[in-house]
């Protein structure tokens, strides 16, 4: 049997060392597919506002507003309220990646609770389910009735709009749990507690967290939401400070910055899945 | 001596409105220390049932159950379980998975190691011990559950068509190396598989069951010397013997289903 599977093992060998290599590495095709559609849009939108189209006042095409962060020295506002657009970026992406953060442990360990006791389930699964629709924006007005204005309301509205919905998540998840690992653990002498954090929680994590990123667009838009109406300061602030002084090309390089962010941020949670959560593919 | 000792034993399930299902029925069977026993049968005839009953991961409903003379009331010391394909835990590493019996019991971490490195040289995993799962093939896998099973020195050892999932090339290569192992360590071995070449070619003694609720219709002693092959003489009287007896009882099992299929139609 060692031959063959020496045999076996070094047909793995060869398939990997004949793999095609070209001369453009396929992480740099991929980049430039992606890009290719954006060229397109900025292509027309520029071409546009060059050749005299009137909407360029209001919708300024990004050589203006990008040039208008050159410009204002990459910050906005006035006197004591100016704040660097690094800074706000910085701010409002902390902001969203705490509430996440502390949403997804409270979800987990909350959801393990309901599923490990049936008495605490009929008690709790109610109210969760109660609460999981309203939406994270809706829980702006109370943020800021408890807490004033400032970072705990930002917090306080991802957590809310990420917690409950990750909590029937893992409740899920823990019945999704492949009832074979369960008894192979049993079989090899796990006790309850044991099955609960080594096999369990394990098993469910990387569920939650899909459900975690899914829902982190609602709860960057209830962020920015919240800097717009209450917080005062980050992204969305710089949005709302465009439109009070009508200044278009502010509007649209907040929109542009939050795009960006959006998606830088998303792409370091698939980054933590991959990493961190490897067991299940990250779709 | 007896290791192994089923008396009367049955298992019913829950079934849809109240009904229940009787899954196994009468099972009486017992096992000698050392012995490699094959349980044959048709799909859903209660094997997987019963094996979880031996392990103890289920309750009996009737009859009883004794290991080494000891009632069997739960998960036992030196009785483990191989299932089919995907048992592995895909977030622990080959040694992690081959060392998580011993982690559940607090074996000190150098001795565990240890323990798992020569566990893993014997299935010549070695090149392989930070692996993940699902970069390992089918065998290699179900050689992983293997080792993970002997780590624990078990006497007993349950396998739930353990290779079932593999092609055929590999599944006979596994099938070698599961009496290498036994021929070495020589614990007490209960096979369930569908496939009466590999109940032959494996078993000191194959016990048929029946489907719906199953039942023991027959047990055939395999006095082949070992090793064997397909191809030896005997080996086809044996297999056509069980294949006879599958067959009768197959259509047994169809025709009574399609009586009851008729007599809920009038």
């Amino acid at each position: 049997m060692s031959d063959r599977t020496g045999t076996l093992e070094s047909v793995g060998v060869a398939v990997a060392a004949t793999t095609p290599r070209s001369a453009v590495p396929s992480w740099a095709w991929g980049v430039f597919k992606a890009l290719i559609p954006w060229a397109v849009v900025i292509t027309i939108w520029e071409t546009a506002a060059a050749s005299g189209w009137n909407g360029s006042v209001l919708f300024p095409p990004p050589s203006a507003f990008l040039s208008y962060a050159i410009e204002s020295d990459f910050r906005v506002g006035f006197g004591g309220d100016a704040m660097p657009i690094p800074v706000a970026i910085i701010v409002s992406a902390l902001r969203v990646l705490v509430g996440l953060a502390i949403g997804f442990a409270a979800a987990v360990a909350t959801g393990i609770l309901i599923s490990a006791s049936g008495a605490f389930s009929d008690m709790v699964m109610p109210l969760v389910r109660g609460l999981a629709p309203i939406a994270p924006i809706a829980w702006i007005p109370l943020g800021i009735v408890l807490f004033g204005i400032g970072n705990p309301t930002a917090i306080f509205v991802v957590f809310m709009g990420v917690y409950f919905i990750l909590t029937i998540s893992t409740v899920a998840s823990v019945k999704a749990v492949d009832p074979r690992l369960i008894k192979t653990a049993r079989s090899f002498g796990a006790s309850k507690t044991q099955i609960w954090t080594r096999v369990i929680f394990p098993a469910v994590l990387p569920h939650v967290f899909t459900m975690l990123r899914i829902n982190f667009f609602a709860a960057w838009m209830a962020v920015l939401a919240a800097e717009m109406v209450g917080v005062k300061n980050g992204l969305g602030m710089m949005i709302i400070l465009g439109r009070e002084m009508f200044n278009t090309k502010l509007i649209l390089l907040g929109m542009c910055m939050v795009g960006a962010t959006g998606y830088a941020v998303d792409v370091l949670l698939v980054q933590i899945q991959r990493r961190i959560l490897w067991w299940e593919r990250a779709p | 001596m007896t290791i192994l000792a089923c008396r009367h034993v049955g298992k019913v399930w829950p079934g849809p409105n109240g009904t229940s299902v009787a899954a196994l029925r009468d099972i009486d069977l017992s096992v000698e220390n050392g012995e490699f026993v094959a349980i044959l049968g048709p799909s859903g005839c209660g094997k997987s049932t019963l094996l979880e009953l031996i392990a103890g991961l289920e309750p009996l409903s009737f009859g009883r159950i004794t290991l080494d003379g000891k009632p069997v009331l739960g998960p036992a010391p030196g009785v483990v379980m191989v299932f089919q394909e995907h048992s592995l835990f895909p977030w622990l590493s080959v040694k992690d998975n081959v060392g998580f019996g011993l982690a559940m019991k607090k074996v000190p971490k150098p001795v565990r190691e240890a323990r798992v490195a020569q566990l893993l040289e014997r299935v010549r995993l070695s090149k392989f011990t930070v692996h993940r799962p699902h970069q390992l093939s089918g065998g290699m896998k179900q050689r992983v559950a293997i080792a993970r099973a002997l780590v624990e020195s078990p006497d007993f050892i349950m396998m739930d068509e353990p290779f079932a999932a593999l092609d055929f090339q590999t599944r006979v290569l596994m099938q070698h190396f599961l009496l290498e192992v036994w021929l070495e360590f020589k614990p007490t071995i209960i096979f369930v598989t569908h496939h009466i070449d590999e109940a032959v070619l494996l078993a000191d003694r194959v016990v048929v069951m029946s489907a719906g609720p199953g039942r023991i219709i027959e047990e055939v002693r395999i006095d082949l010397p070992r090793p064997r092959r397909m191809t030896d003489p005997g080996f086809n009287d044996y297999r056509a013997r069980l294949t006879e007896t599958l067959e009768r009882e197959v259509m047994r099992a169809h025709a009574e289903d399609d009586g009851l299929a008729v007599s809920n139609a009038a």
